[in-house]
């Protein structure tokens, strides 16, 4: 591989500051002055570079928000709003995904107050940002909050900018205060329900999904489309491909060489595949591997078992990583205490393991959300194929709004990565605090 | 991996072919025609385009419409007597046979061409045509091509996986022009290429490049701007597409079809329905399920051809969708934004190509 | 299988060594069985609804033509295919050595001391790693490189950069006359500053005096192109782009979907890699900055010397990750009509051939691919680590 040397070229621009992830200046022991002299201009060179990246930024942020604000016209996104969301999801039936997310908020909201509600010193602002990581004093709760949710909050005001009836925008206050509501009860409510918090968040989700789809006069699998989809289809992924991977990660570290064998070659040969490949192959070929007197499957189906069987190998990669930090020590005290191999396994070993991968899940997690995408390359009416759509309505045709719909939907997958990304960062600080 | 394992399966399985006998003949013949199938399931799953002006376009609650959709309310009225009975799935150039194959689609109209190998190799039977059209190419008024023999060393423009693909090389091959490709999976992805001046030349359907002419937005000169040549290199007779072997329901949508070609014929519309069921023309009562008298002296009956449908089908699909020109106005011709000329999809009487054969 | 002698004290089943066999034999047995019975069920299938199964399509004519390349309408759907695969290993190579350069420089500036080079490097990165790289590809094809000029307004950087819609031209150097020999001497000069790099070290070592083996070997590689040039008659020439007609020559020349797949997916991965760079550069340990700075190097040669080759170790497994993950991406191409692999055989299908057979086709030329990339990550890994000790 070329090894690079950026050498004193970059030294200037280049000084590694402190391990903290963010390094942010000490703002408070700084005047103003010193801190433009440190952060600003150190050196002539360093002068330079702020003023050149500086111009640069405000220029692009200047055309940014000229192309936002002033010679885009968001017409189409208003109106093509609820395919983005929902996709083709039966208008009559809207009600549906609403009680499904407000029952998933009242399970979240229990299980995060039970999980993390614990009165802890300092609030909630004590897990805090990045950027308030450390030195969160009193008083931060509420910026730790907006820092951490920005995106989301973004979100919701510009989606909620394009509906039309003020209706959207009051279910939303409502989900968000039945959020906080249970979560205060989950916090409250604490002990007793902690080792019940998984059943609560499956309870809930069963519950929702039961809603949406099977309810009297359910809206099947295939009218599901938008944001909607892709949530799901990222879900539905995760969960089926969490059990599957730990197996292979347990095969691929057996003692057994047979075993060994067959998990190695099914992890290599899935991570080596591109997914949009695999998904055509659930397309194409999915249902012709089932027996011939059997319906098929549908296409949800057969797109969730390739991403299913894609993520599989990645989650046992991850898995893998988190057994290898195991002590082996561990094993060994565990053998001594009296443990069988499966015992062993099961309370030492795979509850630690677990534990070490929940950033590294999170991560997946996000990838896979941005992953969904593909399915617009195979016929789903996933976002980017609303998109393409949009721009082929009467209305809209050949006036190049392809960017404008693009960049909704890409600000809708930014919104959720960058959440779930800020929320993975927290959650490894504070799992990394807990362990050291 | 699959590839060399599904070799090595191929010796297992080559001594169990007595298996596979069984289990073909419960597939194939075992669940009976689809044309069963759809009605027990009460909808019709039609695999369609969704973002082709005026063939297959989806507005913003979610509804599709264009000409490709109306042939499938068309057959979903015939058969099950309901327009709107209809499961749409939005279909690729490159996913739509293989959609059709497995099952997941009953019927495929979208604008797909009527070629041997297809029809031959596919595993799909292509039924009337309803919509002839021919391949022509764009180009920019002011680019100073006169004729497709003129664009040596140019770019063009195409759908990908399409038949016009394949035309383009046969007639820039013939006519020894250099030329690059750039093929495209959406007609508005080719526009946007189109205008920022990717390529020379933009060759697709006769009837897609006068629709995306029409609508060529102002601010790039408007349909002034663009010139399609006369030239029309190939045929491409579009029209539904279902699984082979299949006679019966392949019958129930070819009629349902043509019916629309015969009620227009006969001048029969949405809106004179009501006078045609009374009409004393033997011909408009036999095709409207109306009692006529088979022979000299006998009980007066419907007319049944055993195609599989209702002997009042057609009553269902013209009250319910139109005639074949009320459909061909509505979604491509004067009432719509395309504006296309009937031409070749005018009935025979007319010069046209629509000549249905008889019912009776 | 009855091959463990029962000469050990505990009943057969519950012999270890016993149990072992059994467990492979039904983990392998259960597999082989679970192959065999979804062939089959595919096979009942394909001939229930009357597909071919078989690979002879592979050798028949295409009947298509592949933008900017040599292919032509006669040549067989398997060169088609392969053709793809070819525009996917250049995309991927070019997109590699962009994304390594572009990363590290975006992960070092992330660390900078300078608010504003910092703040921009965040923002870069925090955009676009939490964007799909499909719709960072679409976006840049759409939005960005089609506002580039007409081919007959083509853009002229200095003879050295051609900017249209249609192509993009750079400039290369390229041999003339002695070309080849020319090169070969530059690759000995090459060779020859290692080998006194690797020498001055070892008398660095020995006796302390300042090795300079970069001074040294980029001052030999200098002079020796710069006498050969001479004495040579000018060996190598600036092969610069320029518009000829409707299309561009000269120079290296990239087509437009080329271009957004490239820089897409540079963008893309790059941000990744940028974290991944940060992330090593911070876990060097604070206390090796310290004792470098407590010895007076300065903070470029507390980066290049300390800092860097340290990182450089963390950073390298997961780096190359990004590159396969870069390669797998190129599949996206499928959006803006650069014809690679997954894009032909989207084409090739579209035309009627069969699907399963097609998709396993290049779904077998993927593995490959990925598979030599782990091989060379695994090399490079196991070399690294062997250097660390």
């Amino acid at each position: 591989m070329t090894a690079v040397d950026p050498g004193d070229a970059l030294a200037g621009l280049a000084e590694p500051v402190a391990p903290a992830p963010e390094p942010e200046p000490p703002a408070r022991d700084l005047t103003p002055r010193q801190w433009v002299r440190t952060n600003l201009a150190a050196s002539p060179a360093d002068l330079a570079l702020t003023v050149v990246f500086g111009l640069i930024a405000a220029y692009a942020a200047y055309r940014l928000l000229r192309w936002v604000f002033v010679t885009t016209d968001w017409e189409i996104v208003r109106v093509n709003l609820r395919q983005f969301m929902i996709g083709p999801f039966p208008s009559d039936q809207l009600w549906r995904p609403w009680a499904s997310g407000y029952v998933l908020a009242a399970a979240l909201g229990l299980a995060g107050g039970v999980l993390v509600g614990r009165p802890a010193p300092g609030g909630e602002g004590a897990g805090g940002d990045a950027e308030a990581d450390g030195r969160a004093g009193a008083g931060a709760g509420l910026r730790g909050l907006a820092e951490r949710f920005w995106p989301l909050g973004l979100g919701a005001v510009v989606v909620l900018s394009f509906t039309r009836t003020p209706l959207p925008t009051l279910l939303t206050v409502g989900l968000v205060a039945v959020f906080l509501a249970f979560r205060l009860l989950g916090a409250r409510a604490l002990g007793a329900l902690r080792r019940f918090v998984w059943l609560i968040v499956a309870v809930g989700v069963l519950a929702a999904l039961q809603v949406i789809v099977a309810g009297p006069g359910g809206v099947g699998w295939d009218d599901w489309g938008g944001l909607h989809l892709a949530v799901a289809a990222t879900v539905a992924g995760i969960v089926l491909a969490f059990p599957l991977g730990v197996v292979l990660a347990l095969g691929r570290r057996s003692s057994l060489p047979a075993v060994r064998l067959v998990s190695t070659c099914y992890i290599e040969a899935f991570r080596a595949v591109p997914l949009v490949a695999l998904l055509f192959m659930g397309r194409y070929m999915v249902g012709f591997l089932f027996p011939t007197t059997v319906d098929p499957p549908s296409q949800l189906v057969r797109a969730v078992i390739a991403i299913t069987l894609f993520e599989a190998a990645y989650v046992a990669e991850i898995v893998r990583g988190g057994l290898q930090a195991v002590p082996a020590g561990q094993i060994e005290a565990a053998h001594a205490v009296g443990l069988s191999q499966t015992q062993a396994l099961r309370l030492v070993v795979l509850p630690q393991a677990l534990r070490a991968v929940i950033p590294a899940m999170v991560g997946q997690f996000i990838s896979l959300f941005k992953d969904t995408s593909l399915l617009s390359i195979v016929n789903f009416v996933e976002l980017l194929t609303v998109a393409e759509r949009a721009t082929e309505q009467s209305a809209f045709r050949g006036q190049g709004l392809q960017a404008v719909v693009l960049a909704f939907a890409g600000f809708l997958y930014w919104v959720g990565c960058s959440t779930m990304a800020r929320e993975s960062r927290r959650l490894e600080r504070r799992l990394g605090v807990g362990e050291r | 991996m699959l590839a060399v394992l599904s070799l090595l399966g191929s010796a297992c399985s080559d001594d169990d072919a007595s298996g596979d006998r069984g289990q073909q003949a419960q597939g194939g013949d075992g669940g009976g025609s689809l044309l069963e199938e759809v009605r027990d399931r009460g909808t019709l799953n039609c695999g369609v385009n969704d973002a082709v002006p005026g063939f297959g376009v989806v507005d913003d609650e979610g509804n599709y419409s264009g000409f490709d959709i109306e042939f499938c309310r068309v057959v979903a009225a015939a058969v099950l007597g309901d327009a709107d009975a209809v499961e749409f799935t939005p279909l690729d150039a490159e996913t739509r046979f293989t959609a059709l194959q497995s099952g997941e689609i009953d019927v495929l109209i979208r604008n797909t061409t009527f070629t041997a190998q297809r029809d031959g190799a596919e595993g799909a039977r292509f039924l009337q045509t309803t919509f002839y059209d021919g391949q022509g190419m764009m180009v920019r008024a002011d680019s100073g091509f006169r004729s497709i023999d003129d664009m040596d060393d140019t770019n063009i423009c195409v759908l990908a996986g399409t038949t016009t693909e394949l035309n383009l090389a046969t007639r820039f091959g013939d006519a020894g022009l250099a030329y690059e490709p750039l093929t495209f999976d959406d007609a508005d992805a080719i526009q946007e290429a189109f205008i920022n001046g990717q390529c020379d030349g933009w060759t697709s359907d006769l009837s897609q490049l006068a629709g995306v002419r029409s609508a060529f937005p102002e601010s790039e000169g408007g349909p002034e701007a663009l010139t399609i040549f006369d030239e029309a290199f190939s045929k491409e007779p579009l029209g539904p597409v279902v699984r082979d072997g299949d006679d019966d329901w392949a019958d129930a949508v070819n009629w349902a079809v043509i019916s629309t070609m015969l009620a227009e014929e006969f001048d029969i519309t949405q809106d004179n329905l009501d006078q045609m069921l009374e009409s004393d023309n033997a011909d408009i009562r036999r095709l409207l399920g109306q009692p006529v008298e088979a022979e000299e002296g006998a009980e007066p009956e419907p007319f049944d051809p055993g195609v599989g449908l209702e002997p009042t089908f057609v009553v269902d699909v013209i009250e319910q969708v139109g005639n074949y020109g009320e459909i061909y106005d509505r979604t491509v011709g004067a009432d719509s934004d395309l504006q296309l000329e009937r031409g070749l999809n005018a009935q025979w009487q007319d010069g046209g190509l629509l000549y249905a054969p008889p019912y009776r | 299988m009855a091959t463990t002698p029962v000469v050990s004290r505990p009943p057969l089943w519950r012999d270890v060594r016993v149990r072992r066999v059994a467990i492979q034999v039904a983990v392998l047995a259960g597999v082989v069985a679970l192959f065999a019975y979804l062939y089959d069920n595919l096979r009942a299938n394909e001939r229930a609804l009357g597909i071919d199964g078989s690979y002879d399509f592979l050798d028949q004519q295409a009947g298509f033509r592949i933008a900017y390349t040599d292919f032509s309408p006669g040549d067989t759907v398997l060169n088609a295919i392969l053709t793809g695969l070819r525009n996917t290993l250049a995309v991927s190579l070019v997109g590699i050595v962009l994304t390594l350069v572009v990363g590290t420089v975006v992960g070092i500036a992330r660390l900078s001391s300078n608010w504003v080079v910092r703040k921009a490097a965040g923002v870069y990165v925090e955009t676009l790693r939490n964007l799909p790289p499909l719709l960072v590809i679409v976006f840049v094809n759409s939005a960005g490189l089609s506002a580039l000029p007409t081919i007959e307004d083509a853009t002229d950087i200095g003879g050295f950069l051609v900017l249209s819609v249609r192509q993009i031209g750079i400039a290369i150097p390229r041999g003339d006359g002695h070309g080849g020999l020319y090169l070969a001497l530059l690759v000995a000069a090459v060779v020859a500053a290692l080998a006194l790099g690797r020498w001055r070290r070892a008398v660095e070592e020995r006796t302390g005096r300042p090795a300079r083996a970069w001074t040294l070997g980029v001052t030999l590689v200098a002079v020796v192109a710069m006498a050969g040039y001479v004495a040579l008659d000018a060996p190598m020439v600036l092969s610069r782009p320029e518009v000829v007609g409707r299309r561009v020559e000269g120079g290296t020349i990239m087509s437009l979907p080329f271009a957004a797949v490239l820089v897409g997916l540079v963008l893309y991965t790059s941000s990744h890699v940028a974290e991944i760079v940060r992330g090593a550069i911070l876990a060097v340990p604070k206390g090796q900055t310290e004792a470098a700075t407590a010895l007076g190097l300065s903070p470029g040669q507390r980066l290049r010397h300390v800092v860097l080759p340290q990182a450089f170790r963390i950073a390298v497994p997961p780096i190359i990750n990004q590159f396969l993950n870069l390669t797998k991406n190129t599949s996206l191409g499928v959006a803006v009509a650069y014809p690679e692999a997954m894009y032909v055989t989207n084409t090739v299908i579209g035309n009627g051939n069969p699907a399963i057979q097609s998709i396993l086709v290049v779904m077998g030329l993927y593995l490959v691919v990925s598979l030599a990339i782990s091989l060379v990550s695994n090399l490079a890994n196991w070399r690294l680590r062997l250097v660390e000790r």
